[in-house]
């Protein structure tokens, strides 16, 4: 098992959703959830962290804003889709400006549809993302004793 | 001689401290935990944090960042060595003001916003303490009559007793020094914080994990300063001071989950105030009765 | 003997020839050969000198009557400029100092007859190398600069003759002033060397440059009639003029010491630019950089604090001079480490950081005791090679990035690698454990502890606080690193190289051989002049510093720069247009560049606050302590 598994960082940009998945992606880590007890901890800081958890859809305003936090994330790095707005834009998908799910700009690798998404389904997420996690930690290993 | 002691107490401070302060700071996750009505992480979570930061690719914004950083980090452990193995206070002082030299210069050789930020409110941080943590030394010096720490093992009477007074003083700087809430301008551990991550915002993988193992250090040497206070020739003594260092550590736990940050002329006010104050007051009574 | 004769008349033959010489390679030649030659006869006398403290008789009417008129061409001088140019406070008080000092050579000094005319100590050597090699580095320093001075000012006439006739001149009278045992001489070299830096200051012929050429004059004459008034005491009450029998006298009977030593504290002061006298050394940045180098590392300055340093066995005894002395000095460092964190100006940082310093030894020196003295010795040398350093890698900077102000210098780690790397060596020095500087000043707060000293102590880590903070946030500038800049520093002089590098492989040595130094050099002096003494830092420490001192180079020359890791952008919030210049689009979609400046604190630290005070204060200081003595000189009668 990779240390990632057990002290995954996480930070979070609100893309362009209505809100109501951002409360609950903070209310996930509030108190209540107590997520510390899994060593998840809310960086602000995309060099810190390891999971990206995105609300909201990609529209021409921010899918460079999300592109870049994804580049500055260092590897092995997890990205997670909150809420049915950044899975597949929801119900704004036919809107003039949106161009999709987060998929549209970045690789996804756990999707937690919901409007709005619940904390559970959330800390759920996250937790299948640590498998993911584990796996690229595992492939990095391996490439750079390629390397 | 002199100069071995040194060395093998840099040695073992380089490897007693990291463990130390890893379970220090685990116990400081749980117990604010709990103050928050909250069960919290595994003591061993910030043994983990590092170990997860270490594993992440190796990535900086310039090729000299990490080099400063490894630098402040082997300056904290001899400032340490040199403190543990009964050196000099006043060279342990110096020698960890040149370890946060270099994590300043660090954070500023990236030219980011938010790093920058972030260092320039270090070095305040540090012109507000520094006067005080001088003058604990010259206080230390005062009371035992000795500057070499090793000194406490034959004193007769604790430091505390006659300087009393500096002790206070220190304890108001401790927070800056111990990156506690109200006091954590530069870089701080919680998510609350407005500047992404002060100082650090540009340090990442093993660089941030140097970091974290200088900040263990750190707070060894710091809760040691404090602990030199309460021992003499007394074997007893070393209990009574390894009970005091724990309370202060509670206390400035307490201090971190209680206060809201303020403004930095607050702190340089405030903490410049009671330096001079308390520090001058014991002072002058120590030299002239 | 003959050595020191050497090293008196040497430079002053090479001013005059330099003073004749139009043509600029033939002054290139010559000034090279000559301060080659300066810097290794200092270096050959400290070697057979070392250990062999001594005196020598020399006993010359023609020599005092040359210093007569000396007295007279520099009266002359002052009071041609003075007229010139209207300000009669000078023109005054230069005659009044010539006519005071004329009636005390033909009304009083030719009663005395000084044995030993020279003499030779640990101190005093110690003085000649740092005179002799940093000072003539300077020199070697200047031909490059000035060339570029010259080029970028090209409707000026070139008065380059001048400049290094003044420049050459300024060392032999500095090494009159550190050899000379008759204080008729000592005072004419003493002179000699305020005349210079007032022509030095003034060379530009701005307005700005002559004005603060005659506050620099006014100031220092004061000091030099307070000398005049000494040599008058001294030769009233202890019948002597010889520098060394005066010390001893002096020790043996403080009250009636305290007055001319308070005076002759006063000149120095007044030399060393304490407070309230701080201005004309701000003034002095005007100059060209060489000679602010000069001022400030090896000359000038230090002729102050070196009276002082000699004064210190009495200032240990005599109560008045003492306090007047310590409390000037503490109060100096204090309010001047302030104003040097408002100051965005980097000679004037250096100016407030020299004058600062100043204040530590000549604190050290009104503590008096061997382990203030010896703080003090290593103050001086530190400083000194430091400092010259500084200037010298400032005055480059200058001249290729157009600007002397520290916010211009973001990012010189890159534009101009080999010289940032220079200037962070020296401003580490400066002021960060284990660099030389801060090992004495270590011992200055040990002295200060073992004396009692609670204001000093107070005022030395409030101090210290700030001197971090206004060094740490210039080092912060310097070490930035973003995008790729273009090299800048292709078109430096060789001659400025080779001096910087001199300075920096000085500073090295030093650091790393301070142990060294201190056994074999600081320490017989302190011998000589107290009894017993072991240095407050034992050596394991020292051993130590030198140890850390050698790591921090090799990083600092070797490692930075090499890391291996893969290049990341930085954080610029998700929404960077450029990150090499650091540009991202602001909440108007428009191109925004993220700058930061250094903080001032201006509101805290502002000279207009600062400054007041401390002047307030050092001369409310200066004025009790000079009533105080005259009331004891008074009670004595």
């Amino acid at each position: 098992m990779s240390y990632l598994t057990k002290s995954p960082w996480v930070i979070h940009y609100d893309a362009s959703s209505c809100n109501g998945c951002d409360i609950e992606v903070l209310a996930a880590l509030c108190p209540g959830y107590d997520v510390e007890r899994f060593g998840i901890i809310n960086t602000g800081n995309p060099k810190h962290a390891d999971i990206f958890l995105v609300t909201g859809s990609v529209n021409e305003q921010n899918i460079h804003v999300i592109k870049e936090i994804y580049d500055q994330m260092i590897e092995p790095k997890v990205v997670v889709a909150c809420g049915v707005c950044a899975c597949s834009a929801g119900i704004f998908h036919d809107c003039y400006n949106v161009i999709g799910g987060v998929d549209q700009a970045i690789p996804v690798d756990v999707y937690a549809p919901g409007c709005a998404v619940r904390p559970e389904a959330i800390i759920d997420a996250v937790v299948q993302g640590l498998g993911v996690l584990d796996e690229k930690a595992k492939a990095l290993k391996a490439q750079k004793k390629g390397a | 001689m002199d100069i071995l002691l040194i060395i093998i107490g840099t040695l073992a401070f380089a490897v007693a401290a990291p463990i130390l302060g890893c379970l220090l700071s685990g116990i400081d996750r749980i117990i604010s935990a709990r103050m928050q009505g909250r069960v919290g992480p595994p003591l061993l979570q910030p043994y983990y944090d590092v170990r997860k930061l270490l594993e992440k690719d190796r990535v900086s914004v310039n090729a000299s960042e990490g080099i400063y950083i490894t630098c402040a980090l082997l300056f904290t452990l001899l400032a340490g060595g040199i403190f543990f193995s009964g050196g000099s206070l006043l060279m342990s002082v110096f020698i960890i003001t040149l370890a946060a030299l270099f994590f300043v210069i660090a954070a500023y050789s990236t030219r980011s916003p938010y790093a920058e930020i972030g260092a320039n409110r270090e070095i305040i941080q540090v012109l507000a303490y520094e006067p005080m943590v001088l003058l604990v030394a010259v206080g230390f010096f005062m009371a035992i009559g000795s500057f070499d720490v090793s000194a406490v093992l034959s004193a007769e009477t604790p430091a505390i007793v006659k300087a009393g007074l500096v002790f206070a003083g220190f304890m108001f700087v401790l927070t800056i020094k111990l990156r506690k809430s109200p006091f954590d301008l530069s870089y701080s551990h919680h998510a609350h914080q407005e500047l992404v991550k002060g100082i650090t915002t540009e340090m990442s993988g093993s660089t941030l994990a140097k970091v974290e193992i200088m900040h263990w250090c750190e707070n060894v040497l710091f809760l040691g300063w404090v602990g030199m206070f309460f021992v003499w020739a007394n074997p007893l003594s070393w209990i009574i001071a390894i009970a005091v260092v724990l309370f202060v550590w509670f206390l400035e736990i307490l201090i971190d989950n209680n206060f809201a940050r303020v403004k930095w002329q607050a702190m340089l006010k405030w903490s410049w105030i009671i330096t001079f104050f308390a520090g001058g007051i014991n002072i002058m009574i120590l030299a002239y009765l | 003997m003959g050595m020191i004769g050497f090293l008196i008349v040497f430079p002053l033959v090479a001013a005059l020839l330099l003073l004749c010489i139009k043509n600029n390679t033939a002054r290139n030649v010559i000034a090279s050969i000559s301060t080659a030659t300066i810097a290794l006869a200092s270096i050959v006398l400290a070697v057979v000198y070392f250990g062999h403290d001594g005196f020598f008789v020399l006993l010359n009417p023609i020599i005092d009557y040359a210093c007569s008129a000396i007295g007279i061409i520099i009266a002359i001088c002052i009071l041609a400029y003075a007229i010139r140019y209207k300000n009669l406070l000078a023109g005054i008080l230069a005659l009044v100092q010539v006519g005071a000092a004329l009636v005390f050579e033909f009304g009083f000094a030719h009663g005395f007859e000084v044995q030993s005319g020279l003499y030779v100590d640990s101190l005093s050597l110690l003085m000649a190398l740092i005179i002799g090699v940093i000072g003539s580095g300077i020199c070697l320093y200047a031909l490059g600069y000035m060339e570029d001075f010259q080029a970028q000012h090209p409707d000026s006439k070139d008065r380059r003759p001048v400049f290094f006739a003044l420049m050459f001149l300024f060392l032999s009278a500095m090494f009159g002033v550190v050899f000379s045992n008759n204080m008729l001489w000592l005072f004419t070299a003493w002179e000699i060397t305020t005349v210079c830096s007032f022509l030095l200051i003034g060379y530009t012929k701005t307005d700005e440059a002559i004005k603060n050429a005659f506050r620099q004059i006014v100031m220092n004459l004061l000091g030099g009639i307070a000398f005049v008034g000494a040599l008058f005491f001294i030769a009233v009450n202890f019948n002597t003029l010889s520098f060394s029998d005066f010390l001893a006298a002096g020790v043996l009977n403080p009250d009636a010491a305290a007055l001319p030593v308070l005076l002759l504290a006063f000149a120095g002061i007044t030399k060393a630019a304490q407070m309230p006298f701080q201005s004309w050394l701000l003034g002095a940045m005007v100059a060209p950089t060489p000679t602010s180098a000069l001022l400030h590392s090896s000359t000038m300055v230090k002729a102050g604090v070196f009276l002082l340093v000699k004064l210190a066995p009495i200032f240990s005894v005599s109560f008045i001079p003492s306090v007047m002395v310590i409390l000037v000095g503490g109060v100096t460092f204090l309010f001047t480490s302030f104003m040097a964190i408002s100051q965005a100006n980097a000679k004037r940082v250096l100016a407030y950081s020299t004058v600062a310093n100043l204040g530590l030894i000549v604190a050290c020196a009104g503590v008096g005791t061997p382990e203030a003295i010896w703080a003090a010795a290593f103050l001086i040398l530190f400083h000194a090679i430091a400092k010259s350093l500084l200037f010298l890698c400032v005055g480059t900077a200058e001249h290729h990035i157009g600007s002397r102000d520290i916010e211009d210098m973001d990012l010189l780690f890159e534009r101009m690698p080999r010289l940032a790397r220079y200037m962070m060596l020296g401003i580490m020095c400066m002021f960060i454990a284990p660099f030389g500087m801060l090992i004495a000043k270590w011992a200055t707060l040990v002295s200060f502890v073992e004396t009692s000293q609670v204001a000093l102590i107070i005022l030395l880590v409030f101090g210290s606080a700030a001197t971090f903070m206004f060094w740490g946030k210039w080092l912060g500038k310097l070490a930035g690193i973003a995008g790729n800049p273009k090299n800048e520093e292709m078109t430096v002089h060789r001659s400025e190289w080779i001096s910087i590098l001199l300075m920096a492989v000085l500073v090295v040595l030093c650091c790393v051989g301070l142990p060294i130094i201190s056994k074999f050099v600081i320490e017989p002096y302190i011998a000589t002049v107290f009894a017993d003494f072991a240095p407050s830092i034992s050596d394991g420490n020292l051993i130590i510093a030198s140890v850390v001192t050698a790591l921090v180079v090799v990083v600092l020359f070797a490692g930075l720069g090499k890391g291996k890791a893969k290049k990341a952008n930085v954080y610029l919030s998700g929404v960077s247009v450029n990150n090499d210049s650091r540009t991202f689009s602001s909440s108007l979609s428009k191109e925004t560049e993220a700058t930061a400046r250094n903080w001032y604190m201006e509101n805290i630290f502002g000279e207009e606050v600062i400054s007041s005070i401390g002047t307030i204060c050092s001369a409310l200081i200066i004025g009790i302590a000079l009533v105080g003595a005259v009331a004891l000189a008074i009670g004595l009668f």
